[in-house]
């Protein structure tokens, strides 16, 4: 996994699978580096290939951090079909914004 | 009146739909294709039936059985291809020979359903779906005593279990033996096969949800056909294998225990009192459901 801090952007990507062996780990590094209060948080799931309900609690956990931080956007860059199934079935697309280039 | 049924062989655009069994034993609105095509035809008069299963011959046995249940004698016919419509006329209908259908239900390839055969059943996911919607009113025959329409475009079935909170918006179908939960949405356009669960609060919407499978609590299946842990979105062909069984998953098999070991990971990794408290109520909905299954005996070995 690659967490970027570009000023006002913090980009995280290169996250092959979301699943209760990494989300910890994964939710953790991702707070730590929200301690630079970035406007913006990208977490590109180009490459997420699979994940689980660890990993959507994972994301879950991201959410309520950044929803009590007032101007932080959170966005979900370029998750792969499946990956977008997984946040429809769980109506989880509804709490991201959720962003194609 | 004889007959011959001519079972497809796999379809590479619905690679899914074939992996239970034969294509011809889909299931489809409480009944499978050749079940649906054995009925439409002794309802045209044929008494003997040929059904040419390529590959799979035991399962299409096992889902048509001998044709008794229609008030017709049913023979299946293992051959290692499928036949074209002349292959099958020379191989098994004599030349000059009485007794048979009129043309063109002498002989039927079950590519799609009675009465439409301008909706092909297995050239898409998409196009599966749209022929199972448009096919909704036509399923309900004299025949079929355990399905009722309740209201304009809801059928249900008898021995189907809705929640007086679920909502059901035409059109849709609930199969025999379905599970509504709690304030769960069901419709429009969403079809419920034989013995699925739809858990409480959760939504299906233009989507096809295949027998024996659970659709867990404040899920949503929408322009999706979801059968077992499969999830496919007939728009796109996309396929997901949902990983957690309190999501979706089949009931065929106990899963009780698998259940509850991803519920412990959620909440371990989901530390909010209130996401707690969410899944704390779905597990007990599905444990509530599991053993419930378990008591009725609800839980088949086969799909078919």
């Amino acid at each position: 996994m690659k967490i970027e801090n570009q000023g006002e952007c913090l980009s995280i990507s290169d996250i092959p699978e979301l699943t209760a062996q990494n989300s910890a780990s994964f939710r953790d590094e991702v707070q730590a580096a929200l301690g630079a209060s970035p406007g913006l948080i990208e977490i590109n799931l180009s490459k997420t290939r699979f994940m689980d309900s660890s990993g959507l609690g994972a994301l879950f956990a991201l959410y309520r951090a950044t929803a009590q931080r007032p101007g932080v956007i959170l966005r979900l860059l370029n998750p792969v079909p499946e990956i977008e199934q997984l946040l429809e079935l769980t109506q989880m697309q509804q709490l991201f914004e959720i962003v194609r280039r | 009146m004889k007959a011959i049924l001519i079972c497809p062989a796999s379809r590479p655009a619905v690679p899914h739909l074939g992996e239970p069994g034969p294509l011809a034993t889909t299931p489809i609105l409480g009944g499978c294709v050749a079940g649906h095509w054995i009925e439409h035809l002794a309802d045209m008069g044929a008494r003997h039936i040929r059904v040419l299963a390529a590959g799979g011959g035991d399962r299409v046995l096992a889902a048509v059985g001998d044709g008794a249940r229609w008030g017709v004698s049913v023979s299946v016919i293992e051959s290692n291809f499928e036949p074209t419509l002349e292959e099958a006329a020379e191989r098994h209908r004599p030349q000059g020979e009485p007794g048979w259908l009129p043309a063109p239900y002498d002989i039927v390839l079950l590519s799609h359903l009675p009465s439409c055969p301008q909706l092909p059943l297995f050239e898409s996911y998409a196009s599966w779906f749209a022929a199972l919607a448009a096919w909704m009113p036509m399923a309900l025959t004299p025949a079929r005593v355990r399905i009722k329409e309740v209201r304009p475009g809801v059928w249900v079935g008898s021995r189907a279990r809705v929640s007086p909170s679920a909502e059901l918006i035409a059109p849709c179908w609930v199969g025999d033996q379905v599970v509504v939960e709690v304030g769960a949405t069901v419709g429009g356009g969403a079809i419920l096969e034989d013995r699925s669960v739809v858990g409480a609060r959760a939504r299906v919407t233009q989507s096809w949800v295949g027998p024996d499978t659970s659709v867990g609590p404040m899920t949503s299946v929408a322009n999706s056909l979801a059968w077992g842990s499969t999830l496919i979105d007939w728009r796109t062909d996309s396929t997901l294998r949902v990983p957690d069984p309190f999501l979706l998953c089949s009931l065929a098999k106990p899963r009780l225990a698998a259940t509850t070991d991803r519920y412990g990971r959620a909440l371990g990794t989901l530390g909010t009192p209130e996401a707690q408290g969410t899944l704390i109520a779905a597990l007990g909905a599905t444990l509530d459901r599991t053993q419930h299954l378990k008591l009725s005996g609800l839980r088949p070995d086969k799909v078919l």
